[in-house]
């Protein structure tokens, strides 16, 4: 491979890592969008969400990579285990909120954040205790099928991955400007006194936050399943990281900002363990999660939002 | 705890009657839980000390020494977070920072090329002379006991840098920024392997001497130096607690803007935390890892973190003894508890012949229980095990019957304490010169100015959103103005942080009181004297004879003004200042801003809230404090309290001065009479007053 191919090559893994961190972003934006809390739970969304991805397409009678589908099955299969996985994902996000969070909602300080690592916790264990320390294979069905780009190989899992991702963060763009509870959800996270004095139920604006923030990281945790053929109990913390960083570096609270901060971390990740060395790829992205926040906290299309004082 | 009898204020110059006052209103609260608390710690001591002799079990004295070293973490973590507020999630990475301070110097990691640069050091037996088959080389053998407390500088060194950027962040950005910190130290420590030995992590670390003997793998003479440490990190621990610097941390963590409003510089003391805080994990991980003698960077990952965070927030977060209980009952329930039960179950499934029943390691699941403890004590016992504050049960019916007695006929004595603060250079002691504060688009106040000579007292008046509050906080730093001048008694003090205004002379009350909620009156009047007092960490530590005489003077004033509101305050001591009526709060207030002796008083609408009797009496009190000399700023909105009182009136609309003279004369001004009550008003007479 030339150099050339080398860091297209990278471009094009980098895009799909980062529309993976983009969809888990927008649920760390979404929430801290209207309550300002970072929901540490979310890490953990994501990994369970994988799994109950993976069990949706062994309920086809996919194992492994051993089973390729075409045409209709493929796209049959894909759709269900997005559905499932999605569904999945939102529900576990709700019954987080109603659970752990909502009796927390008159909390001072940094209390919910605490609570948000106490859920995290017990989801990761859960998954650790039920299911086993060890990596499990993530069935993929889909065909070897590749093309020639300049030296570099586009592979229709990455294809999929943009196509996925994209129809998604469209939908998501046309909920929040176009709808009805969209308009709540956007006059909530301007100001939740005075949305529930104009008659929004910010409960129900927030119960969507979570859902629809769930549902984006189930999507992305099936996309990391069909990427790597793997989950395991451990995958929540490094990936969410990355996306929270993201969601950082976007400026949390925008929708667009999550978008455009995961595909930059995405290729930063990719292109940083080409240029510098992989084994410092973690010290990179915290250290820009560490200087946005200092120096520039409301990131690259972040609103400012208002310190109480 | 240690400290609590400093509170008694045994040879006072208060008169009889308060002192009896006191006694009557809580007997038992000063004398007994002092006394008790002194015999339970010594209790506990003897146990601890005896335990290794009683139970003769090396593996459960090897786990009680972890656990020593875990109680020490959450003691470290608990400064940070429970006094100072400050949310760390990155706390292991100074744990790090001490274990691999002392792990290079003490092991055969480091080992650069011998020279004579060496000879001094190998006289000092810090280093020793090694011969290799390629040339003698340098091995580092820095004894134990020199290194603790090098770690712990090192360590708070670090503090200080991971803090500093961190110190302008809101609670949860700055979680954040710590966790990015400790996931970066282990990184480095295992991308770094000339010095740490990268993953495989650093190996034959020296275990520490004494005398010539060392300690080898035996547990005991680890259980016992930990002891030592922990015995240390408490006393530390509680000494800091009660002193200023305690204070002044917990003024932080309850309100930042009103801790900075009184006197106490942010920057300085968050930092002083995170170093204190830090020093502690760095001492501790050179004591953990001499007892394991070796270190890897797994050791000190966010999971470390995460379970000191569980400790603390189990047994209390802000309680000394609270959280060295979490941390001992969580490490034993990881070490000896989940192991037997785990025997147990296999022995049962045996028994009853249930295959999975004999699989079980519970062990395993001590991360599962942190989250149910993290949510479940999150969800329903917020205080933990030990709640930091104690709950002072209320005034019974006969102690609020008497409560009438007020301060007027004794006043005069009473208010020596104000002697001193009466300005006594010439010229006005404020000047505010066409200040202009914007906020984005919006003309906060435009080009105000006004005098407030010596010994008067000014009020500002005005309609809602006329700026009044905004010139108090421009002209105590809140809130820095774009343009114009503010002297204070000849000096500029235009661009000063609140907490220098405040050493200045200047103190505010604010208009939706800014008290520190869950801090006790008197503790909240002596965070008032902060800028006052003088003792320093190393003066609270070693508590010699003047610190202690500055902390009782200290407590001897705050009654004094105290006594300036008669009985409302005093009985209430001991009480958390959330759990006191409206009225009072507004008192504990001024009385706090009063604590810093300030030569100007700044009261942001003091009689908000009170009723028409508790109008007058406050009126009255102002009018005490103004016949002692002090100056006062008043913004009120009861215009009779503004007739009695003020000498000179400022009237603000939109911004703007629209008036300004004696009461009588603003009064029958049109302008202000259009202000208040729109143009139609104005064509009538007269009638605002």
């Amino acid at each position: 491979m030339t150099t050339g191919a080398l860091y297209l090559q990278q471009i094009i893994n980098g895009l799909s890592l980062g529309a993976m961190y983009a969809l888990l972003a927008l649920g760390f934006t979404m929430v801290y969008g209207i309550l300002e809390l970072i929901n540490f739970a979310h890490f953990s969304v994501f990994m369970v969400s994988s799994f109950i991805g993976m069990w949706a397409l062994e309920l086809l009678g996919l194992q492994g990579q051993g089973v390729i589908l075409t045409g209709f099955a493929l796209v049959g299969a894909l759709v269900f285990g997005f559905v499932v996985t999605m569904l999945g994902a939102g529900m576990l996000g709700v019954a987080i909120e109603r659970i752990a969070l909502r009796p927390m909602r008159a909390a001072r300080g940094t209390a919910a954040m605490i609570t948000t690592i106490g859920v995290s916790y017990v989801l990761l264990n859960s998954i650790l205790l039920g299911v086993g320390a060890d990596s499990k294979n993530f069935p993929n069905p889909m065909p070897e099928m590749h093309w020639d780009i300049g030296g570099a190989t586009l592979r229709l899992r990455e294809l999929l991955i943009w196509c996925v991702s994209l129809v998604l963060m469209l939908g998501l763009h046309l909920f929040v400007n176009k709808t009805r509870l969209g308009k709540a959800m956007r006059a909530t996270a301007q100001d939740a006194e005075a949305a529930r004095m104009m008659g929004i139920d910010v409960d129900r604006v927030i119960v969507t936050a979570f859902f629809l923030g769930s549902a984006l990281a189930g999507a992305a945790a099936l996309i990391f399943g069909l990427y790597y053929n793997y989950t395991s109990f451990i995958i929540g913390y490094s990936a969410g990281l990355r996306a929270f960083t993201a969601a950082v570096l976007g400026g949390i609270g925008s929708v667009t900002g999550a978008m455009l901060g995961g595909i930059i971390i995405g290729l930063i990740e990719a292109l940083g363990g080409q240029i510098v060395s992989v084994r410092w790829t973690d010290v990179i992205i915290f250290s820009i999660l560490v200087l946005v926040l200092v120096f520039a906290p409301t990131g690259l299309l972040g609103r400012s939002t208002t310190q109480r004082s | 705890m240690i400290g609590r009898d400093r509170a008694a204020p045994r040879h006072g110059t208060l008169g009889g009657e308060t002192f009896a006052l006191l006694r009557r209103a809580s007997p038992v609260q000063w004398v007994a839980p002092h006394l008790r608390s002194r015999v339970g710690v010594s209790l506990v001591f003897a146990f601890a000390l005896l335990f290794p002799v009683l139970h003769r079990n090396d593996a459960d004295i090897d786990s009680a020494a972890n656990a020593l070293a875990y109680a020490a973490l959450a003691l470290g973590l608990n400064i940070v977070v429970g006094f100072a507020g400050l949310l760390d999630l990155g706390y292991a990475a100074f744990f790090a920072i001490g274990a691999y301070t002392y792990g290079a110097f003490a092991s055969f990691q480091i080992q650069p090329a011998w020279s004579g640069f060496w000879e001094p050091f190998q006289w000092l037996q810090l280093v020793a002379r090694m011969p290799m088959p390629t040339g003698d080389v340098v091995h580092f053998t820095v004894s134990f006991w020199l290194m603790l407390p090098i770690s712990a500088a090192v360590a708070a060194l670090f503090g200080v840098l991971f803090g500093a950027p961190t110190l302008r962040l809101k609670g949860d950005y700055l979680a954040i920024v710590t966790l990015g910190f400790g996931e970066i130290v282990p990184i480095v420590a295992r991308n770094w392997p000339s010095v740490t030995n990268g993953a495989m992590g650093l190996n034959g670390v020296a275990a520490p001497q004494l005398f010539g003997w060392s300690f080898g793998v035996d547990a005991t003479p680890y259980y016992y130096v930990g002891l030592g440490l922990i015995a240390v990190l408490i006393l530390v621990s509680s000494r800091l607690k009660s002193s200023r610097i305690g204070r002044a941390w917990m003024a932080i963590r309850e309100d930042e803007i009103a801790a900075a409003a009184m006197g106490i510089n942010r920057v300085k003391f968050k930092l002083l935390a995170f170093a204190i805080g830090a020093a502690f994990a760095g001492a501790t991980g050179t004591y953990f890892v001499a007892k394991l003698q070796t270190a890897t960077p797994e050791m000190f990952m966010f999971p470390v973190s995460v379970m000191i965070l569980v400790m603390i927030v189990f047994g209390g977060i802000g309680s000394i003894w609270g959280v060295v209980l979490g941390a001992m009952i969580l490490q034993i329930l990881q070490s000896w508890f989940l192991e037997d039960l785990s025997q147990w179950l296999h022995a049962l499934g045996r028994l009853i012949h249930v295959e999975w029943l004999q699989q079980i390691e519970l062990v395993q699941s001590i991360e599962m229980i942190f989250g149910l403890i993290l949510v479940t004590m999150m969800l329903y016992r917020r205080q933990g095990l030990i709640p930091a504050t104690r709950a002072v049960p209320a005034l019974s019916l006969a102690e609020q019957a008497a409560q009438v007695e007020l301060a007027a006929p004794r006043a005069a004595e009473r208010l020596r304490v104000l002697d001193n603060v009466a300005y006594q250079g010439d010229g006005p002691l404020l000047e505010v010169k066409d200040v202009t504060v914007r906020f984005g688009g919006l003309v906060a106040l435009r080009s105000v100015s006004l005098t407030v000579p010596a010994r008067s007292v000014v009020a500002v008046i005005g309609p809602n959103g006329s700026g009044k509050s905004t010139l108090f906080n421009a002209v105590t730093g809140l809130v820095v103005p774009e343009a114009g001048k503010v002297n204070l008694a000849g000096y500029d003090i235009t661009r000063l942080p609140p907490h220098d205004v405040l050493g200045r002379g200047m103190a505010r009350t604010f208009q939706n009181l800014r008290l520190f909620p869950n801090l006790t009156v008197l503790e909240n009047v002596l965070i008032g004297m902060h800028a006052r007092l003088h003792t320093g960490a190393f003066g609270a530590l070693t508590r010699l004879p003047g610190t202690l005489r500055e902390e009782a003077q200290a407590r001897e004033h705050c009654l004094e003004i105290l006594a300036l509101f008669g009985n409302r305050l005093l009985p209430r001591l001991d009480h958390v200042v959330s759990s006191l009526s409206y009225a009072n709060r507004r008192r504990v207030e001024i009385a706090r801003a009063l604590a810093s002796s300030p030569k100007l008083l700044l009261l942001d609408e003091p009689t908000a809230g009170m009723n028409p009797a508790e109008t007058l009496e406050l009126a009255g009190q102002i009018k005490n404090l103004h016949e002692h000399g002090l100056s006062i700023v008043l913004i009120e909105h009861k215009l009779d309290v503004v007739v009695s009182l003020a000498d000179n009136v400022v009237v603000l609309d939109h911004g703007e001065k629209i008036a300004e003279g004696t009461p009588d004369v603003v009064r029958r001004d049109e302008e202000v009479i259009r202000a208040y009550l729109g143009r139609s008003a104005s064509l009538g007479s007269a009638a605002v007053a």
